[in-house]
Parts: structure tokens; C-alpha cells; sequence
């Protein structure tokens, strides 16, 4: 699931440590830069009509708007990632290349089809979506999107633990590098178009989770079941719900069991495991992560989408007793993913339905979000004592 | 089993079917009784006439061609469909789980054509006020209720038939019928919320003639929906304690006088009163066993109703087999709907109401009073407007004859 190398890539080498001074004024401290940018993207908006204008006659944008554009769209990335405290360092005001340690490297310009340019900002309106739905702009639900979410469960962190999370900013990197693409696609800095692929940038190795996803790389997908999926999925949900009341019950005794013998029970764990699975499946369908229909058992190596669930552990009972109120911030950023994760969803749907395959990207995008709300779920429901991971997979 | 002792058990059965048949088929419309021969022209204008002809017969052609539509799908899917069992990781029940959605789904784009075309002509004549985007959004998420409902039978037949092979019909019939006495019986709690309670005066006049039929307890409640419609309709749900009345409220817009919202009020409780309901049922039930039986039998060449890939033909199946048998249903429901206007006769006294609401189908839904022979056969579910008419003069004669008799 290794995708080409982005003409736009963001550059990360953050040691994760953060001041507790700034970070409880980041906000205020923020403010000229707020003040900057505005004032910046009304010249950027002026400029970006010009150089539309002058890209369509010379087929490549000229070398001068480049330069400013990539500047603006590199100083945005700056003041986000140190506004959402993926950054510690107070960023410069002119968008320097190397100079901040969440940064943005733009490849030169390129010729580009002027059919592309023509058509860039209704090309661009998609990706838009996409970027709305990681930055908490219309759309992004879960209050301030996954930027937003992450940098409010990170401000916390940060101030008691003088330290970022690696998983909060894995998510923030990953989300600001697709909106940096988003603007960089829309300005002309690049034809590609942005990125939704989480595998880049590598921040960290793998972290060796008690709960992982495989998800086969077929694109292929049915566009006759496509059409339907959201009815093909009712039956589906029905048998979800009356599981889920199942699985409600049967989890509230597996927290007894776990507090009493310190790991859960085993019978509760398998039925507990089948249904997470289960529910794993059923999202990669509808969410057309996958593009077979489901069995309804959960049974593990029956889908292309699969979630790997350890036996289980022991568990510690503080953190068995408290697992609702720990499992808070999890779901917060969880319902924040989930706004990215539908409005990719939909593009795939209309994706899918005419061309009979969906984009990489919006596949790796939908294997990260089930990946992460797989171990949501079983961390809710006891079956691993590990919080879940936020960062997307390396 | 012994040839003659299975001899002998297909024609108990065949005499029993027969014979329930018979049971169900009785009304009490007293027999021999005389329908005057009516000329429209005494109670319509030409004009009127012709527009319910035209608008009818428009109606009558789309349904026959999204009929046509339906079969010709599904007997491509029954010969092709099978091939959409490699889009499911699901076991054999869930893949046919998956088929028999596709195939509904597969009618359902291709006889949109056909419920575009209705709902134009119906909004042309004034009598949907449904837009296009909000009738198929509906109908979308009425696709989705025939996607569960295909789902709920497929577990039932396909479950079945693991154990059971080919005899799966025999449990599976008695269970199709269950299922369908369960949902009439819960179908009025479904619809608690689109309904209300009617006015006071309106409710102790539907208790006076609920009264004269012995079915007083059960309530009248009145569904709004001239938002989409302008169509007068009613209709009687539930079994048991959960009996209703529903009317709609474009009954209530003050185009029908209060006698004729009686007769349609009566009518109803006819139909409770004659438990027309458990008799549906019951006729159901009587073409539930030997369809059934005939699905397990085709599909046997396709490693029967055990394997998904006999979906797409068991569909097909059903669907021809509904198709065929829908001249005699139509017949069985227009019986019952007579009966309920002879009852709401006997509980009004009122025929000029009577045939002043009949006549007032004619004039507001456009209900053609002599539809063509054809289309009364295959698609009439109640009498003709004139028949009703005729039913209505027929009683005022008869009272009128005990009157001179006495």
C-alpha cells in the first residue's frame, strides 16, 4: 500500500517534548500569526486568480507565483502544526523552507494539462470535503475535525505530561499534510492530486498492538452492490443492533470478570472479539473499505478486511474500573475520524460507481479509520488493556 | 412411503384445499342478488367519463408494463444472477441473503421509468402533490424495507433447507403464514404515530355504526397525508386487540358529506366485522403451501433453495407464480370489498350516500366507472364504481320490496 511519492510532502522532525508554559498560552500566542495569515490569503486569493490566468496561457505555473504560493501554503502548514501543537518551536512569519520542524517541501513546478487547470477549483472540491473533514471546517463534525480534536485532547497532555502524545501527532501530521496538498492542488502548486493515503510520513516504527487491521488492496468494486450498499447493509444493521444488545450485556459481565480475576473471561472475550470483528466488516462494506458482502458470524480470516485480535491479558484493575471514563478522549477523536472517514465514504461511492474501483487513498484512509475505532471498541469492551493508537500506520 | 397411501394423502389434501377454498369464498351478500344494469351516462358527464378513461387506462398500461419489466428482470437475473455470488464472503444464507437484494434492486432501477411516469400523470391530474426527488427518496427507503423483508424469508426458506432438502416448504409455508398474521397484527402500532384521533362528533358516529356491526371496541383514527395526495382512501388493519380503524384525512377536506365518510367508516368495520383480515390471511395460507412446494420443486436442478445460487430462479419463481394467481386474489379481494359495501349498507340505511361516495370516486380520483374488461381482471382489487352503485340501488330496492311486503 506504498503510494508514489507526493509532489507536496511534509517534513517531521519533532522530538515530541513540548513547553508548558507555551503550550498553556498556545492559543494567545498564536494570534499574530492568525492576524498574518489572514492578511496573507487576501493577497493569495488575488494572486491565486492571476496565476489561474497565467498558468492557463503557459501550461505550468510561472516560477515567481510558485515561489509565493508554496510560501503561503508552507507558512499555513507552520502555524497549524504549532497551533495544534504537533510543533513546539514559535514559527517564523515568512514560510521558510527547513526552518520549522513540521514543514512542507513543494517540488518544483511542472507543466500541467490546462484542461486540469481549467477545471482545477471544481477538480479541487472533493479533496476540499476531505480537508473540511480533518480540519473541522463544513463538515468536519466531531466539533474541530481531527485537527482540531487532537489538538484539544493533546493540550491537556502536553501541559500535564510536558510531552505530545506520538499517536495525537501522528494523526495531526497526517491531517495537515492532506490539507497542505489540498491548498497546494487548488493554488496550482501541483497537478496530483492530494494524497488521502496515511502511510507517509514515517514519524515512528510500527507500534506492536495487541489489536491490528489487514486490509487486502483490491480496488475492484461492484458497482451494482455499490449502488445498493447502504440498503445491502439494513440487514446488516438489524442483526447488529440485537448482537449489540447481546455484546452490551456481555460486556458489563466481562468488567465484573475482569475486576474479580483480573483478565476477562474467556468465552466472553471470543463472543466479545467475534462481534468487534463483525462490526469491522460490516463498516469496511458500507464504507466500501472492502467490496465483498459480509458473513454474519465475525468469524476471523472470512473478509479481506480483518481485524487481529490477541487472547487475552491481564488486565490492570484501576484501569478495568475506570475503562468508560479512560476510554473518553478515544471516543472524542474516534467521532472526529469517523467525520473524515464518511466523507470519504461518499467520494468512493460516487468513485466506485463510475469507474468500478476505488482510489488508494481513500481505501488507506478507511483501513486507518477502522484500524483505529477496531481498537476503540475492543479497548472499551476489555478485550486488550492497550489504548488504542492513534498515529496511522508506518 | 406406499404410492397408494401418498395417493391417498394428495387427494385428502387437494379436498381440503378445496374445501377451505370454498369456506373463504362465501360472503354474506345474500345470494341471487339482482345488480341492476347501469348506464354511467345517468350519473357522469361525458366529460367526466372520458377524462377517468383516459387517466385509467394511462395507469392501466404502466402497470402492465412495469410488470413486464419485472418479469423480463428477473428471468435474466434467474438465468444470469448467480454469477453476483462471487460479490459475497458471506456463507450460503448470506449470499443468498445478497442475491435476492440485487435482484429487488435490479426491478426496482429498472421499473423507475414506469413510477415516474405514474407519478407525473397522477401530479398532471391533480392528484399527487409529491415532488420527484421526495417520491424517490421514499421509494428508496421503501426498497430498503423489501430488502429486509427478502432477507427475513431467505432465512427462513434457506435455513429450512439445510435440514430439511426439498421439504423445507412444509415448514416453511406454515412460517410465511405466521409471519404474515404477525405483521397484520402489529402493522396498526407501526402506523400509531402517522395517525390521530379523529373529531368527537366523527368518533361517536363511527362507535354508532361500529355498534350495529359488534365491533365497537375497535378504534377509528384518521391519517394525515394530503401533504402527498389528494386521493380519498381508508382502510381497516389489525387483528384482534389491535384493530383499527384508519381513514385518511383527505376524506375530511369537506369534498365528501358527512353520510358518505360514514358509509366509508362502515365499510371498514365491515371488513372487522367480517374478519376479512384472518380471511386474507387464510388465503394466503392456501397459496402458500403448493407455491412453496413449486419454488422446492424448480429450483431442485440448481441444488435446490439450500444453495444461493438457486435465488435468482426462486425469485423469479415467486414472482411469475403471484402474477398468475393474481385474477383469482383479485377476485377473493373484490368479494370481500362487496361484502364490506353490503355490510355498510345494512349499518347506514343510507344508499344515497352510499352511491353518492362511489360517485364521488368517479369525480375526484378519477376511478373509471367501467374499467376495460382486461384490466378489471388482472388488476381490480374492489368492484367497479358502478357495480358499487348497483349494489347500492339493489339494496334500496330490496328494502323497498320488504316494505311493500310488509
Amino acid at each position: 500500500m506504498e503510494p508514489e511519492q507526493h509532489p507536496i510532502r511534509l517534513v517531521v522532525a519533532d522530538d515530541l517534548r513540548r513547553s508548558r508554559l507555551t503550550v498553556l498560552f498556545r492559543l494567545l500566542l498564536s494570534l499574530p500569526h492568525l492576524v498574518w495569515l489572514w492578511l496573507w490569503t487576501l493577497v493569495v486569493l488575488l494572486a491565486a486568480v492571476v496565476a489561474w490566468i497565467a498558468a492557463l496561457f503557459a501550461g505550468r505555473l510561472p516560477d515567481p507565483f510558485h515561489r509565493f504560493l508554496s510560501a503561503y501554503v508552507r507558512y499555513g502548514t507552520h502555524v497549524a502544526a504549532y497551533l495544534s501543537l504537533a510543533a513546539n518551536p514559535f514559527p517564523g512569519f515568512v514560510g521558510r523552507p527547513g526552518s520549522f520542524p513540521v514543514d512542507l517541501e513543494v517540488a518544483e513546478p511542472e507543466r500541467q494539462n490546462r484542461w486540469s487547470i481549467f477545471f482545477r477549483p471544481i477538480l479541487g472540491i472533493p479533496a476540499l470535503l476531505l480537508a473540511a473533514a480533518f480540519s473541522g471546517g463544513n463538515g468536519g463534525g466531531g466539533g474541530g475535525g481531527a485537527i482540531g480534536t487532537s489538538a484539544f485532547l493533546g493540550w491537556f497532555a502536553s501541559l500535564v505530561r510536558g510531552r505530545m502524545p506520538g499517536g495525537l501527532r501522528g494523526l495531526l501530521a497526517y491531517s495537515i499534510r492532506y490539507v497542505a496538498q489540498t491548498y497546494g492542488y487548488l493554488l496550482l502548486l501541483t497537478s496530483r492530486y492530494p494524497d488521502a493515503h496515511p502511510a507517509a510520513p514515517v514519524l515512528e516504527r510500527p507500534l506492536d498492538h495487541p489489536i491490528r487491521l489487514e486490509a487486502r488492496e483490491d480496488l475492484r468494486r461492484s458497482r451494482l452492490t455499490v449502488l445498493f450498499r447502504l440498503l445491502l447493509y439494513l440487514p446488516h444493521l438489524v442483526w447488529l443492533l440485537l448482537w449489540g444488545i447481546a455484546a452490551f450485556l456481555a460486556a458489563i459481565a466481562n468488567w465484573f470478570a475482569a475486576l474479580v480475576r483480573g483478565r476477562p473471561a474467556p468465552p466472553l472475550h471470543r463472543f466479545l472479539a467475534a462481534y468487534v470483528r463483525y462490526l469491522t466488516h460490516t463498516s469496511a462494506f458500507v464504507y466500501l473499505v472492502a467490496n465483498p458482502f459480509p458473513g454474519f458470524t465475525g468469524r476471523p480470516g472470512t473478509y479481506p478486511v480483518e481485524l487481529l485480535i490477541a487472547e487475552p491479558e491481564r488486565q490492570n484493575r484501576w484501569v478495568t474500573g475506570f475503562r468508560l471514563l479512560l476510554a473518553l478522549p478515544a471516543i472524542l477523536l474516534l467521532s472526529a475520524l469517523n467525520a473524515a472517514f464518511g466523507i470519504s465514504a461518499a467520494l468512493a461511492w460516487f468513485h466506485s460507481l463510475v469507474l468500478g474501483r476505488t482510489r488508494p487513498g481513500l481505501l488507506g484512509l478507511g483501513a486507518y479509520s477502522l484500524r483505529y475505532a477496531g481498537q476503540v471498541y475492543a479497548y472499551l469492551l476489555l478485550l486488550t488493556v492497550r489504548y488504542p493508537h492513534s498515529a496511522p500506520p508506518a | 412411503m406406499p404410492r397408494p397411501l401418498s395417493g391417498f394423502l394428495a387427494v385428502l389434501a387437494a379436498g381440503g384445499w378445496l374445501a377451505a377454498a370454498w369456506y373463504l369464498w362465501q360472503t354474506s351478500v345474500p345470494t341471487g342478488l339482482d345488480l341492476p344494469d347501469l348506464e354511467p351516462s345517468r350519473f357522469f358527464s361525458r366529460a367526466t367519463l372520458e377524462e377517468a378513461d383516459d387517466y385509467g387506462l394511462v395507469l392501466d398500461v404502466l402497470a402492465v408494463g412495469a410488470a413486464a419489466a419485472l418479469v423480463a428482470v428477473l428471468a435474466v437475473y434467474a438465468a444470469k444472477g448467480a454469477a453476483f455470488a462471487r460479490e459475497s464472503a458471506a456463507g450460503r444464507i448470506g449470499t443468498g441473503m445478497l442475491l435476492g437484494m440485487l435482484g429487488l434492486g435490479l426491478v426496482w432501477l429498472f421499473q423507475i421509468g414506469f413510477g415516474v411516469a405514474q407519478l407525473w400523470w397522477q401530479r398532471r391530474h391533480g392528484l399527487s402533490r409529491q415532488g420527484y426527488v421526495e417520491w424517490l427518496l421514499g421509494d428508496w427507503w421503501a426498497l430498503g424495507a423489501e430488502f429486509l423483508f427478502v432477507c427475513l424469508a431467505l432465512v427462513i426458506v434457506m435455513g429450512l433447507a439445510g435440514p430439511l432438502g426439498d421439504r423445507w416448504w412444509l415448514a416453511a409455508a406454515p412460517a410465511f403464514v405466521g409471519l404474515t398474521l404477525l405483521f397484520a397484527f402489529l402493522l396498526p402500532y407501526l402506523l400509531a404515530e402517522a395517525t390521530a384521533r379523529p373529531d368527537p362528533q366523527l368518533a361517536a358516529d363511527a362507535r354508532r355504526v361500529a355498534a350495529t356491526q359488534g365491533v365497537e371496541k375497535v378504534p377509528l383514527r384518521v391519517q394525515e397525508v394530503s401533504g402527498h395526495t389528494s386521493l380519498p382512501n381508508a382502510y381497516a388493519a389489525g387483528l384482534g386487540p389491535s384493530r383499527k380503524v384508519v381513514l385518511w384525512d383527505t376524506l375530511l377536506d369537506d369534498r365528501f358529506s358527512d353520510e358518505e365518510v360514514l358509509v366509508v367508516v362502515a365499510h371498514e368495520y365491515g371488513h372487522h366485522a367480517q374478519q376479512h383480515i384472518w380471511k386474507l390471511a387464510g388465503w394466503f395460507a392456501l397459496f402458500a403451501f403448493p407455491g412453496t412446494a413449486i419454488v422446492a420443486l424448480a429450483t431442485r436442478r440448481r441444488g435446490g433453495m439450500r444453495r444461493p445460487e438457486a435465488v435468482p430462479l426462486g425469485l423469479f419463481l415467486v414472482v411469475v407464480l403471484q402474477l398468475l394467481a393474481q385474477p383469482v386474489s383479485n377476485e377473493f379481494s373484490r368479494r370481500l370489498e362487496a361484502e364490506a359495501d353490503w355490510r355498510a349498507l345494512e349499518a347506514t340505511r343510507d344508499p344515497e350516500a352510499a352511491a353518492g361516495l362511489f360517485e364521488e370516486f368517479t369525480r375526484l380520483a378519477l376511478e373509471d366507472p367501467e374499467p376495460p374488461g382486461w384490466a378489471y381482471f388482472f388488476q381490480a382489487t374492489h368492484p367497479s364504481v358502478m357495480e358499487r352503485i348497483a349494489m347500492a340501488e339493489a339494496w334500496r330496492a330490496r328494502r323497498e320490496g320488504r316494505s311493500r311486503a310488509g
